[in-house]
């Protein structure tokens, strides 16, 4: 991956904390933030501030060491100390420091406008896992100006390389003009093509293009190629543009997008992201099962999600969520007489539910639940999660080129005027 | 033979932390010592550092409060002068247990002169059955 | 006798315990010796990943890193443990004892223990002070020094 350039701003982060020196990584934490070229600091509190901070915070804990953290959320507010970020972490599986993060976070956010990223860590989180949240953050602290920014202008670009397809977005005065989506063959190749599909739909040459913004895993190399303006991991851009889509940029709102082979799940406030998680831990809880579903099933991705709707989930037995003995129970459900509309339900359940367990952990599910990303299209899917979940949930239109939109609107800071 | 570090914290109305140092100076021992805000840290062999504070001890025995330290005087990633702001956790600690040393130096005086403190009964909860009565004559004088 | 002390970085606990004749101990010994015989290669402390599964011995994984990592400190003063004083309510103490749920499992294994133990409040006045000092005085005192052992 490459590099963030030291010529960047050095980017003050605020180490709010308890356990990670227990947990031995906070050798790996400080890794992170080297990569991304910014320091932690620890602000100053006295014993008296800690002594009081229960009555003020209004919250009672027992760990002396989640007082500490409140009383060091306490100094940020009160100015004590100049930081740009805070990073809010704890031990995986401490209901209560979920509770303490999660407040410091909704505090920090309601008095102050500065960036924070909640996360719970064990022992095996490495700085490579860290990397891609301080990168969001320091983004969001770097380009605060830009991430405010809730409306497209000029002719922008921009391309989203997936691991699963590539897709382009033109747009000009906060409309989608053009669009392009392509399987992702050979990253470069298939940006190309995205890209001039979207061009070619736009009816505008490359050379009007005013600003390029590129996301996804191919960014870096995406972004070389075509000089953009602005390259971007897919969490920032992903939150931007689920908002943006659907017309929710102020206040909190939480983004599901399940990916062809890793999904995300982020809490935004303001279009800003604060916890999320994200990570294919499991191809049971990827848009791949669904393919795979559909593929048994003789029938096309597109068709799986109607499919779905008129099924019911309830009527199969599955036995595991995996990808193979779970896709194996679906086989043996057809074999005993199930519809295939209710094994494809019943895949859109599974890969739900497998959401839940694996992603929602650590992410509080404040409406509105934006779904985005290929699968959000396959209807089943996002019914399935709203059934789960106890929520409505919204598939904004485009929510396919999510990334790609982001980009575009994120880009068009990047015009000169 | 390993090195390890002790504090000393003073809350002493004799003795300043430089009379120590220099007491601790005068003792020739194989230390090294720094003095801090709250006392002195003193760092050697387990053996040469624990001779050298009994003797240290008795300039104020109510006064001066010892302990070990995990860290040497000064560790870069402790340090609040290298680590960007707070202090370390410990500190708190000391901070905290500071506050009650005056009342630890005068009970330990107290024991030095053979006093015996009158032991408190624990406070139990107020029965359910009694707080009720209360509740119900209390009720009843205001109506 | 090696005395466990609760809050186990207590300055005031450990000093009384060694003014007392006996070997307190203290976390702080055991972070000193892990700093100094590994090199500073995991800062601050020298807890690596590897630690919290040292701490498996006392709960599961299903128990946050950042516990069974301090149960891996604790590992050898529960296991040198031959009394233990420990303060009920005491005042906050922060990083090794900054975690409530660590403190339940040490003071619990401490009782399991079944070695002579104190519980006495904190105090927090000069008469409280009295009454502490003079019962972890003489709790001390009725322990055999360490050359008495048989």
């Amino acid at each position: 991956m490459k590099k963030i350039s030291t010529n960047e701003n050095l980017v003050r982060i605020a180490q709010l904390s308890c356990g990670a020196e227990y947990s031995g990584i906070q050798g790996e934490i400080d890794s992170a933030v080297k990569q991304v070229h910014a320091v932690m600091v620890y602000p100053e509190v006295d014993i008296e501030d800690i002594e009081n901070i229960e009555e003020e915070f209004g919250l009672k804990v027992a760990s002396a060491d989640l007082k500490l953290m409140m009383a060091r959320a306490k100094s940020i507010v009160a100015g004590k100390v100049q930081v740009d970020a805070v990073f809010v972490a704890t031990c995986f599986r401490c209901a209560e420091a979920a509770i303490v993060r999660s407040e410091i976070r909704r505090y920090l956010n309601e008095k102050t406008g500065i960036p924070v990223i909640s996360y719970s860590f064990t022992e095996r989180t490495t700085a490579g896992t860290l990397l891609t949240r301080m990168e969001a953050l320091t983004t969001t602290a770097r380009r605060k100006s830009l991430l405010a920014r809730e409306k497209q202008s000029g002719l922008t670009a921009g391309i989203d390389s997936g691991s699963t397809t590539t897709k382009a977005i033109i747009m000009r005065d906060d409309k989608i003009i053009g669009k392009g989506w392509v399987p992702t063959i050979k990253v470069l190749e298939s940006a190309e093509e995205a890209f001039n599909n979207a061009l070619k739909e736009a009816g505008v040459g490359r050379e009007d293009i005013q600003a390029i913004g590129t996301t996804g895993y191919g960014r870096f190399l995406l972004g070389e190629h075509f000089k953009a303006d602005l390259i971007q991991e897919e969490i920032t851009v992903n939150s931007k543009g689920a908002v943006y889509l659907a017309g929710t940029q102020k206040g909190s709102a939480t983004v599901l997008d399940i990916g062809g082979m890793d999904n995300k799940a982020i809490s935004v406030q303001d279009g800003i992201p604060g916890m999320f998680t994200m990570g294919g831990i499991c191809a049971g809880a990827s848009g791949r099962f669904l393919e795979m579903t559909a593929k048994r099933l003789g029938v096309k991705i597109e068709e799986l999600g109607k499919l779905a709707l008129s099924g019911n989930y309830q009527n199969v037995k599955m036995n595991s969520y995996c990808i193979v003995f779970g896709i194996q129970s679906l086989v043996n459900s057809l074999a005993a007489g199930s519809t295939p509309e209710d094994v494809a339900a019943a895949a859109c359940h599974s890969v739900a539910e497998q959401l839940f367990e694996q992603q929602l952990q650590e992410i509080d599910v404040k409406e509105p639940v934006l779904m985005v990303g290929g699968t959000s299209l396959i209807e089943g899917l996002p019914k399935a999660v709203s059934e789960l979940l106890k929520v409505k949930v919204i598939v904004p239109e485009n929510a396919q080129y999510i990334g790609a939109v982001g980009a575009a609107l994120l880009a068009s800071g990047f015009i000169s005027k | 033979m390993e090195s390890i570090t002790k504090m000393l914290v003073i809350n002493s109305r004799d003795v300043l932390p430089s009379d120590i140092v220099i007491k601790l100076y005068e003792s020739n021992a194989d230390i090294s010592i720094k003095e801090t805000c709250f006392g002195v840290m003193v760092t050697g062999e387990r053996k040469i550092v624990d001779e050298v504070l009994t003797k240290i001890r008795k300039m104020d025995p109510y006064g001066i409060f010892i302990k070990e330290r995990g860290l040497a005087p000064g560790e870069k990633f402790r340090c609040r002068a290298t680590r960007r702001g707070g202090a370390r956790p410990g500190f708190h600690n000391l901070e905290s247990e500071d506050k009650i040393l005056p009342h630890i130096g005068s009970a330990l005086r107290a024991l030095d002169r053979g006093e015996i403190p009158e032991l408190k009964k624990k406070i139990k909860k107020l029965d359910v059955d009694i707080l009720k009565e209360i509740i119900k004559q209390e009720l009843e004088a205001q109506s | 006798m090696k005395v466990f002390i609760y809050p186990t970085n207590s300055l005031i606990l450990s000093d009384l315990v060694e003014r007392f004749g006996h070997e307190p101990l203290a976390l702080m010994a055991v972070i000193g010796k892990k700093i100094r015989t590994k090199g500073l290669d995991s800062p601050p402390i020298n807890v690596t990943p590897e630690d919290p599964k040292l701490g498996l011995k006392y709960a599961a994984v299903e128990v946050p890193s950042g516990v069974r990592g301090r149960m891996s400190l604790f590992d050898s003063l529960l296991t040198d443990a031959e009394a233990a004083v420990i303060v009920r309510d005491p005042v906050i103490s922060f990083g090794c004892m900054g975690c409530a749920r660590t403190n339940e499992l040490v003071n619990f294994l401490i009782r399991a223990k079944k070695i002579p133990l104190l519980e006495v409040d904190y105090p927090e006045n000069e008469d409280n002070a009295k009454e502490f000092v003079y019962k972890i005085s003489e709790f001390l005192k009725s322990l055999k020094p360490a050359e008495d052992k048989k």
